[in-house]
């Protein structure tokens, strides 16, 4: 595995206490929006190589809804909420107050989309707050884009924007579990920093 | 029916006839095949990014446009096809993201793959006979020396041929 980001399991720690500052913020973010607890599982920091980072998160053809916003400028970085389709229509139905069984398929997607985005946002721009409230940084944020598709493709370019730099993707992820439910819906949040951008973070939070 | 041979990110598979081949989940990225219809021989390759130049080392040319393309030429060649027999097919290069008022580069690398792929197909003087690229949907691609076709599923509307 290609090591050439050069970071020590300190490096690591202070990435996976960053991942879990961040998602505990947004878990108090989407349980406050969704009057449920939420809970979250210990962040993972890994060094993953590129060419598997989609068999890292399951099988490349299960449908997954993504959202996806960014931040630019003192540090620059994608985050991804990433839930399975199914679960995700499930999460956004909580915040919609009205039956969409009647409307056709297309109105319905359009409500879904627009209420994961929104959950999305609340989500990933907590985890940047929080982010935030460490370094002092503005963080400012873009509108979410969401997607349909498969985890694969997904991952696919998860990976490309990692391509560039090298051979291996640094992941902080974490699962989010809203409680209260008859099933199980958890999620993902994936940070994928730009390259040069965890360098910067790492000696602003003094460990580089 | 063979076992499939999974070809992963920037991996290169090359193979005659019987052989299965398939990439899953292609986001941004192209699968690429060429093949020799005659001989049935095929080579398949999952290319990631447009341009090796960006990068500091090379340790799998199928990762870019310009290094993959010569290389499964090569390595067909090595399996005794005739050069002048082969046809190349392709599909990828999606953007699932997109963001109102900005063009960034990391969303825009599937349409840049695209256009890397078609110069160096275009330079080696490769005859691409199908395309199924660009979009905002993944794909997933297979194809079997057994019915010598391309196939492209995308979620939501089915598997066609190519």
């Amino acid at each position: 595995m290609d090591t050439s980001y050069g970071f020590t399991s300190i490096h690591m720690d202070a990435i996976r206490e960053v991942g879990n500052i961040g998602t505990g913020n947004a878990a108090t973010a989407l349980s406050r929006l969704l009057g449920r607890i939420v809970d979250m599982d210990v962040p993972v920091a890994e060094l993953v190589p590129i060419y598997e980072v989609a068999a890292h998160y399951g099988s490349p053809e299960t449908p997954v809804c993504a959202v996806l916003v960014r931040t630019e400028g003192n540090f620059s970085c994608s985050l991804i909420f990433m839930i399975e389709e199914h679960k995700a229509d499930t999460l956004a139905d909580l915040i919609i107050p009205m039956d969409l069984s009647g409307m056709d398929e297309e109105t319905q997607l359009q409500i879904r989309d627009s209420a994961l985005s929104e959950q999305g946002n609340i989500i990933l721009s907590a985890f940047l707050n929080a982010l935030s409230m460490i370094t002092g940084w503005v963080l400012p944020t873009t509108t979410p884009a969401v997607a349909r598709d498969m985890l694969g493709s997904i991952m696919d370019l998860v990976a490309s924007m990692f391509g560039v730099i090298g051979d291996s993707a640094l992941l902080v992820r974490t699962n989010l579990h809203v409680k209260d439910l008859d099933q199980e819906l958890g999620g993902t949040v994936i940070m994928v920093p730009d390259p040069g951008s965890l360098e910067t973070l790492l000696s602003k939070l003094g460990v580089l | 029916m063979i076992q499939p041979i999974h070809v992963g990110m920037a991996d290169l598979v090359v193979s005659k006839h019987p052989a299965h081949l398939v990439t899953l989940g292609l986001g941004s990225c192209i699968g690429l095949v060429v093949y020799d219809q005659l001989s049935k021989t095929v080579g398949m390759v999952h290319i990631m990014l447009p341009d090796s130049r960006e990068a500091k080392n090379i340790p799998k040319p199928g990762k870019f446009a310009d290094t993959a393309v010569p290389l499964l030429l090569d390595e067909l060649i090595k399996l005794g096809v005739n050069r002048s027999q082969l046809r190349a097919k392709m599909a990828g290069g999606a953007q699932m993201f997109s963001m109102p008022g900005k063009d960034s580069a990391i969303f825009a690398v599937g349409a840049r793959n695209i256009e890397a792929t078609l110069k160096m197909l275009a330079a080696e003087n490769l005859r691409l006979v199908a395309q199924d690229t660009g979009g905002s949907k993944g794909r997933s691609v297979e194809f079997d020396t057994e019915t010598m076709k391309f196939m492209v599923k995308t979620l939501g509307s089915g598997t066609k041929e190519l």
